[in-house]
C-alpha cells in the first residue's frame, strides 16, 4: 500500500459517526454554503486550543495509538479511529465475518478499592446484574453487568486495589 | 474568651473562604501542611502554617483529634473551625476542644450528638411534632428485621446509616430480593465510613425535591432562618447544584418549613450556623430528613441573597455575641445559583478523574463569585475530594441567574482533568430545569446525556484527530503507516507537536 494516493480520510466515531476529510487536509470546513476557518493554536494563557468562529475551545489529546486518538475537546472526550479509504474497507469486511463482540470485558471504570466480587467463574448472570463492588473516593459502587452470559474469567482479586481500566471480570455473551 | 487565633482543621477552598473572613475580623490563622498536598493553595492564605510531616500517621490529620488539639495549643490558636467533612460533625472532637479551653467554632457538642445520630434526631422530631417520613423506631441490626419493617410501612424504602450524611451507607430499596442484596451493604458502608454499623430504615419519598433551611443561633437562646436552598440536582445523594430561592416554596410554605426549622433547632439548643434538610413531594408535603450541624459547601448562595457572611456569624457566636439580626430582618433579594466543578468524568458516570490542573481560568465580574482551592499547577488528588471551584452566580430572578449562568460556564476554562463543566452546561439548557420542575430523581430518569456539546464540536474534534493522524503517518500523500508500533502521546507534547506545523 505504499506509494497509494489516499484523496480521503475518515475519522469515525466510537459511536460509528464517521467524518470525511479530503486531503490535503484543509483548515477550512464547508458548512452549508460558507467555508468557515479552523485553527489550531497554543499560547502561554490558554495552553492549547482550536479557534472556531472566534470562539477558544480548549483541546487535549488524551491517548494516542497507533490510528486512535482521544481528544478532550471543551471539556468532553471523543475517541476516533481514523480510517483510509482502504482500511476503511477492509473493516468492513472484517466486522462482517467476525459479526458481534464474542467476549465483554469489565474494566475498572474508576481507581479504588475492589470489595468484594459477586459472581464466580462460570455463574449465569443477567444484564444489569451486580458483579462487584468497588470503593472509590469513600463510595461504594456496584458495577452491572452490561449484557447477559456466563462469566468466564475472574481476573481481579478482592481487597486489593486496582486501576482505572484494570480488567476485572470476562463475560461470554449470550 | 475571645477568638483571636483560628485553627483551621481543614482545607481546599473551605479553608480560604474562613480565612477571608477572619482577616475582615482581624483575626489570626493557621493551617495545616499535609504530605499529601503540600504545595496546596490554602497554605499561601494563612498568617501561618502548622508543617505537619509525619508521613506515617494512619488517619489523615484532619480527623486525628489528639493530634489537632496539640497542634492548637502548640501554635496558641484559641479556636478550632472544622469547616465541612472531617471532623466537622464529631462531638467527640468539639467536646475534646471544649476541655481544653479551644473555642470550637459550630454547635455544641450535645447539638452534635443529638442531631448526629439520626434514630435520636428522629425521636426528637416525632416529640416535637415535626412531620418525618414513616419508618423504623430505632436501629435495625439485621435482614430479618428490616424486610418485616419494610412490609409493613411498604416498599419503598431507604435504608440510612444511624451515623451518616453524605449519601453514604444510603440505599433505595424496592423489593424484597433488593433488600436481601442491599442491605449488609449498607450496613458494612456505614461502618467503615462512620465506624458505626446501625442503620434504620424510612419510608422512601418517591419523586421529591430536597428544600433545606439555613439556620443560625446564638448561645442566648436565639434562633432565625435564613431562608431555603434547593438542592434536587443531585447524583447518589451528592450534590451538584445548588440555588436559593427555591422556584417550588411562596411566602407561606417558606414560612411554615422555615418555622419548623427554627422549631427543631430549638429542641435540640442549636447554635451556631446549621442547616435543616426536608424532602418535599409533589402534593407539597414536607418531611424532616436531618440537621447538618456545620457549614455546608452550599453556604455561599443563602450569603448571595441575604447579605450575610455565615463564618462572621459562626465566629461571633462561638465569641458569645448575640445574633443582631432578627427574622423580620432578614430579605431574601434576588438569585443565586452554585455549581460545583469537581474532577469528575461526566461520560463515566462522574467517576472521580484526579490529576494535575494545567491551566485555569475562571471568570470574573458583578454576578459572578468563585469560592476555590486550586490554580495552576495544583493537583486534585485521590485522597480528598475532587473539588475543583464552586462558581456561584446570580442574578435578580431565577431566569437571570441561569442566564448568567451559562455566559460564566462558557468562560471556565480547566485543563488537565475531566470536569463536570459540560454537566453544567447541559443543565441551563434542558427544559425540565427551566421549567423548575426537577426533583431528586432527575439525573437519574431525566438525562439520556449527562453533558452538552454544540453541534460542530465532534466535527471539530474529528478534524483534530485527523490532522494528527496525517502529521504522524502521511508524508506528501504516501502512507507509512506502521500498525505493529504503538505510538503513546503524551496529552502535553500536542504543545510541541503544533509549533511544528
Amino acid at each position: 500500500m505504499n506509494n497509494l494516493k489516499i484523496k480521503k480520510l475518515y475519522a469515525l466515531s466510537s459511536e460509528n459517526k464517521k467524518f470525511s476529510f479530503s486531503l490535503p487536509l484543509s483548515n477550512k470546513i464547508r458548512i452549508g454554503k460558507r467555508d468557515y476557518v479552523v485553527s489550531l493554536r497554543s499560547d502561554e494563557k490558554y495552553g492549547t486550543y482550536i479557534l472556531w468562529k472566534n470562539r477558544k475551545y480548549p483541546v487535549e489529546v488524551v491517548r494516542s495509538r497507533q490510528n486512535k486518538y482521544e481528544i478532550l475537546f471543551n471539556d468532553i472526550s471523543y475517541t476516533f479511529t481514523v480510517e483510509t479509504p482502504f482500511s476503511l474497507k477492509r473493516m468492513k469486511m472484517l466486522s462482517l465475518k467476525k459479526g458481534k463482540a464474542e467476549l465483554e470485558v469489565i474494566k475498572a471504570p474508576m481507581p479504588g478499592k475492589l470489595i468484594d466480587i459477586l459472581v464466580r467463574e462460570g455463574s449465569e448472570i443477567l444484564r444489569g446484574e451486580p458483579l462487584v463492588i468497588l470503593e472509590a473516593m469513600k463510595m461504594q459502587n456496584e458495577i452491572l453487568s452490561p449484557v447477559n452470559g456466563t462469566v468466564s474469567k475472574i481476573i481481579a482479586k478482592p481487597n486489593t486495589n486496582v486501576m482505572k481500566d484494570d480488567i476485572l471480570i470476562e463475560i461470554k455473551v449470550k | 474568651m475571645k477568638i483571636k487565633k483560628i485553627l483551621i482543621a481543614n482545607r481546599g477552598e473551605i479553608a480560604i473562604r474562613i480565612i477571608r473572613t477572619a482577616r475582615t475580623l482581624k483575626i489570626k490563622t493557621v493551617v495545616i501542611k499535609t504530605a499529601a498536598e503540600p504545595n496546596a493553595m490554602y497554605l499561601s492564605h494563612a498568617d501561618e502554617i502548622f508543617d505537619y510531616n509525619e508521613e506515617t500517621a494512619e488517619i489523615p490529620v484532619f480527623l486525628d483529634i489528639e493530634k489537632l488539639i496539640e497542634i492548637a495549643l502548640t501554635t496558641g490558636a484559641n479556636a478550632i473551625h472544622p469547616g465541612y467533612g472531617f471532623l466537622a460533625e464529631n462531638a467527640y472532637f468539639a467536646d475534646k476542644c471544649l476541655d481544653n479551653k479551644i473555642a470550637f467554632i459550630g454547635p455544641s457538642p450535645d447539638s452534635i450528638y443529638k442531631m448526629g445520630n439520626k434514630t435520636i434526631a428522629r425521636k426528637i422530631a416525632l416529640a416535637n411534632k415535626i412531620p418525618i417520613a414513616m419508618g423504623s423506631e430505632g436501629n435495625i441490626t439485621n435482614e430479618e428485621e428490616a424486610i418485616a419493617i419494610a412490609e409493613k410501612i411498604g416498599y419503598p424504602v431507604i435504608i440510612k446509616a444511624a451515623s451518616g450524611g453524605g449519601g453514604r451507607g444510603m440505599r433505595i430499596v424496592r423489593n424484597i430480593e433488593e433488600m436481601e442484596r442491599l442491605f449488609s451493604i449498607a450496613s458494612k458502608e456505614a461502618e467503615k465510613a462512620f465506624k458505626d454499623p446501625s442503620v434504620f430504615i424510612e419510608k422512601y419519598i418517591e419523586n421529591p425535591k430536597h428544600i433545606e433551611f439555613q439556620i443560625l443561633g446564638d448561645k442566648k437562646g436565639n434562633v432565625i432562618h435564613l431562608g431555603e436552598r434547593e438542592c434536587s440536582i443531585q447524583r447518589k445523594h451528592q450534590k451538584l447544584l445548588e440555588e436559593a430561592p427555591s422556584c417550588a416554596l411562596d411566602d407561606k410554605l417558606r414560612e411554615k418549613m422555615g418555622s419548623t426549622a427554627v422549631r427543631i433547632a430549638k429542641a435540640v439548643g442549636y447554635y451556631s450556623a446549621g442547616t435543616v434538610e426536608f424532602l418535599l413531594d409533589s402534593e407539597k408535603n414536607f418531611y424532616f430528613m436531618e440537621m447538618n450541624t456545620r457549614i455546608q459547601v452550599e453556604h455561599p448562595v443563602t450569603e448571595v441573597i441575604t447579605g450575610i457572611d455565615l463564618i462572621e456569624q459562626q465566629i461571633r457566636i462561638a465569641n458569645g455575641e448575640e445574633l443582631k439580626m432578627k427574622q423580620e430582618d432578614i430579605k431574601l433579594k434576588g438569585w443565586a445559583i452554585e455549581c460545583r466543578i469537581n474532577a469528575e468524568n461526566v461520560q463515566a458516570c462522574f467517576a472521580p478523574d484526579p490529576g494535575k490542573i494545567e491551566n485555569m481560568q475562571l471568570p470574573s465580574g458583578p454576578h459572578i463569585r468563585i469560592d476555590t482551592g486550586v490554580q495552576p499547577g495544583s493537583s486534585i488528588v485521590a485522597n480528598f475530594d475532587s473539588m475543583i471551584a464552586k462558581i456561584i452566580v446570580s442574578g435578580k430572578d431565577r431566569k437571570e441567574a441561569i442566564k448568567n449562568c451559562k455566559l460564566a460556564l462558557d468562560k471556565v476554562w480547566i485543563k488537565g482533568t475531566k470536569t463536570t463543566l459540560p454537566f453544567f452546561r447541559m443543565l441551563v439548557r434542558n427544559q425540565k430545569f427551566l421549567d423548575g420542575t426537577f426533583t431528586t430523581a432527575f439525573i437519574e430518569k431525566d438525562l439520556d446525556k449527562y453533558y452538552y456539546n454544540s453541534e460542530y464540536e465532534e466535527m471539530l474534534a474529528a478534524w483534530l484527530a485527523t490532522k494528527l493522524f496525517v502529521e504522524e503517518n502521511l508524508q506528501e500523500n504516501s502512507i507509512q503507516i506502521d500498525f505493529e508500533n504503538t505510538k503513546n502521546l503524551s496529552p502535553w507534547l500536542l504543545n510541541k507537536r503544533i509549533n511544528q506545523f
